[in-house]
């Protein structure tokens, strides 16, 4: 395939090149499931790497940083909708780890947005294949990350 | 326990800027509880120095290593092996911790990343209050286990004092009287007339020392 | 000899008045106050760095004073110095002739303008007191050392009838006579009502018949220093219509009207039994002093030397 096309078809899936995104999910999250996973990961290859978790309560602020540290661009985790999470107050926690990353990335001197908490509405579920494009349009302003400026990309 | 909170990020950057090869040591028992340098927050810190470190092109080597207790130095001397790689260690201990690790190893810098803070309780998750100045001369008994000492502003042996109203000080409004808790409390066990005499001055020398107080017993010795 | 001292064991009705030193080492400002006071008064407080806030000492002012002819009350808080330094003061203050002394714990450092200093508390003030009675009666410093020579000093404490626990209050006076108060200025009246409930739970108590007890005024100087003293000064009972009353009446009137309503609570005070005086707080406004005394029939005030 040429590599006009090839730009093309990047866009399209409104993935700037070269971004890289780490994708934290609970179970719970509609189109979550394994199957669902492998196809996306063929679909992004490296640019989106994927993270099931039991609960995004599960999530602590060492697995964002890290992500960071060593390949992602951004770090973005998807909860339940606020009162359906199956563990109660994992979502709840998971808002205030997210808040407390993005202390410490300011403090280093990083964009805050460069980690997120995606809630999904009870009304209106998307799946995680229809998140993943939302969340790369969210952050496609980004710069790529200067931590992983040095690193062969 | 003993509480602390984690420095400001930009300090701790300052520290450690003279080295290339860094230890960050946690510690599990107090400041893991106070949630400032247990395993977890010194992950944190580990990965925010590397990225730091990263992103204004320092080359150095930042590792993690986070032992049981800093103040003992049954644990402390687990470091013995490893030290050869680093040229400092950045401790999230409390102060007691940090000089422990820099007494057992006074040929390597020792930094604090913490602030140390008092002698507290943890009221309810995510909040630690002080309740002991470490006087030497337990007084609980005679204030219906309250300390004025560590928990009123001025810390009266015959509050309360004049700015005590609903219950609060007037130091800091958000803090209940102590002398009203006391009050209450001795009501309580039927003991109010435990304050009508008078609470004689303070020996401080149990607190001040002569220098660093010290606790030798013999019993508990090899 | 406290002047003080005389005229409230004499029986008549006591007027003290408040100086606050000033932010600087000119002795003259002292020396003007004294001159708006003499004559008014029966004695003067001096403050002890009051609110936290570095002013020239008390010790030096109330000498200043007592070398102008005055009467000067020594106010000493215990934050600022441990027991070497208190008792040792004391020896100072009655060496140089000052006869009267106020014992108080003080302010928190925090709210002055030196938050960063440590807040010393080695005594309490009832403790202070206890030391003081000690070394005049005893001849002894704490620990049981003797003195040299005793001081000689008329002692008294601050008493707060609007601070709670209400029927701790009176407990506490009890414990401050008792460690040696012979004197107590209350913290200013505004709510006469809670200042009779106060009094009456100590006169129950025999505590009037212990100590000699003056009640403390400070003049509104307007309806903003009301709201103020309500809303931002712990420790204080302002009622809602005093400051209705000062609202009352247009900015020009106001000072007038603070005048009034002191004039009015020491002609309510008069006519208590065991209250033995009056303590007038008239901050940084020590003119009005003398136009308050006037007009409450206070004046002349005796000759009695100080």
């Amino acid at each position: 395939m040429s590599d006009r096309l090839l730009k093309g078809l990047n866009l399209k899936m409104n993935q700037p090149e070269n971004q890289t995104l780490a994708l934290f999910y609970c179970r719970q999250v509609p189109g979550g499931g394994e199957a669902e996973r492998r196809a996306l990961e063929r679909r992004y290859k490296e640019a989106l790497r994927l993270f099931p978790i039991p609960c995004s309560g599960r999530l602590e602020p060492v697995h964002l940083l890290k992500a960071l540290e060593e390949f992602a661009d951004a770090a973005y985790v998807i909860t339940c909708p606020e009162g359906a999470c199956r563990y109660f107050e994992g979502n709840r926690r998971a808002r205030k780890r997210v808040a407390r990353t993005r202390g410490i990335l300011a403090a280093i001197g990083l964009e805050p947005e460069r980690v997120g908490l995606i809630t999904g509405s009870p009304e209106t579920p998307r799946t995680l294949a229809e998140w993943v494009p939302e969340i790369f349009r969210q952050i496609q302003h980004l710069a790529p990350s200067p931590v992983l400026a040095t690193a062969v990309r | 326990m003993i509480t602390a909170e984690q420095k400001p990020f930009d300090e701790i950057r300052g520290m450690i800027a003279p080295y290339r090869r860094l230890l960050v040591l946690g510690c599990g028992s107090c400041v893991a509880e106070c949630a400032a340098g247990g395993e977890k927050e010194t992950a944190m810190l580990g990965s925010a120095l590397r990225m730091a470190a990263k992103m204004n092109g320092e080359d150095v080597r930042i590792e993690e290593k986070t032992l049981d207790r800093q103040c003992v130095r049954e644990f402390v001397v687990l470091l013995d092996e490893t030290l050869d790689r680093y040229d400092a260690i950045l401790s999230l201990g409390c102060g007691a911790g940090v000089q422990a690790v820099a007494d057992m190893y006074p040929e390597i810098p020792v930094i604090p990343a913490l602030d140390t803070e008092f002698i507290g309780e943890t009221k309810d998750q995510g909040y630690w209050v002080e309740s002991c100045v470490g006087c030497g001369d337990c007084m609980l008994y005679e204030f219906g286990g309250v300390c004025p000492l560590a928990r009123c502003a001025k810390h009266l042996l015959n509050g309360p004092c004049g700015g005590s109203m609903n219950g609060r000080c007037e130091v800091d409004p958000e803090q209940p009287c102590a002398w009203q808790i006391i009050i209450d409390r001795l009501g309580r066990f039927d003991a109010l007339e435990r304050l009508e005499a008078i609470h004689p001055p303070k020996d401080w020398s149990r607190k001040q020392g002569r220098g660093p107080r010290k606790i030798m017993r013999e019993d508990q010795q090899r | 000899m406290s002047r003080l001292k005389h005229i409230l064991e004499s029986g008549a009705f006591a007027v003290t008045a408040e100086c606050g030193p000033p932010k600087g080492a000119d002795p003259g400002v002292v020396l003007k106050k004294a001159d708006i006071l003499r004559g008014r008064v029966d004695a003067v407080n001096v403050t002890d760095n009051q609110t936290a806030i570095v002013r020239m000492s008390s010790l030096a002012a109330c000498s200043l004073l007592k070398g102008a002819g005055l009467d000067p009350v020594l106010q000493m808080v215990v934050r600022d110095r441990n027991r070497i330094a208190l008792q040792s003061d004391v020896l100072g203050a009655s060496a140089l002739g000052i006869r009267n002394l106020l014992c108080l714990s003080g302010d928190h450092p925090c709210f002055g303008n030196q938050p960063q200093a440590l807040g010393v508390f080695d005594l309490d003030s009832i403790q202070f007191l206890q030391a003081v009675k000690a070394m005049r009666d005893e001849g002894r410093i704490l620990g049981g050392e003797a003195l040299s020579s005793a001081p000689d000093l008329f002692i008294g404490a601050a008493a707060n009838p609007f601070a709670d626990p209400l029927p701790f209050r009176v407990v506490r006076l009890a414990k401050k006579i008792a460690a040696g108060a012979q004197f107590i200025q209350t913290q200013c009246i505004y709510n006469l009502e809670r200042f009779v409930e106060w009094l009456d739970r100590a006169r129950d108590r025999g505590l009037t018949e212990k100590a000699f007890i003056l009640g403390g005024l400070t003049p509104l100087k307007s309806a903003a220093m009301a709201r103020y003293m309500k809303n931002k000064v712990s420790g204080m009972d302002v009622p809602d219509d005093i400051i209705r009353r000062m609202e009352g009446v247009p900015k020009e009137n106001q000072r007038e009207e603070g005048i009034r309503i002191c004039v009015e609570t020491i002609e309510a005070l008069k006519a208590m039994p065991g209250v033995s005086g009056v303590h007038i707080m008239a901050i940084e406004w020590e003119e009005a002093v003398g136009e308050i005394v006037e007009r409450a029939l206070l004046l002349p005030r005796s000759d009695a030397p100080a």
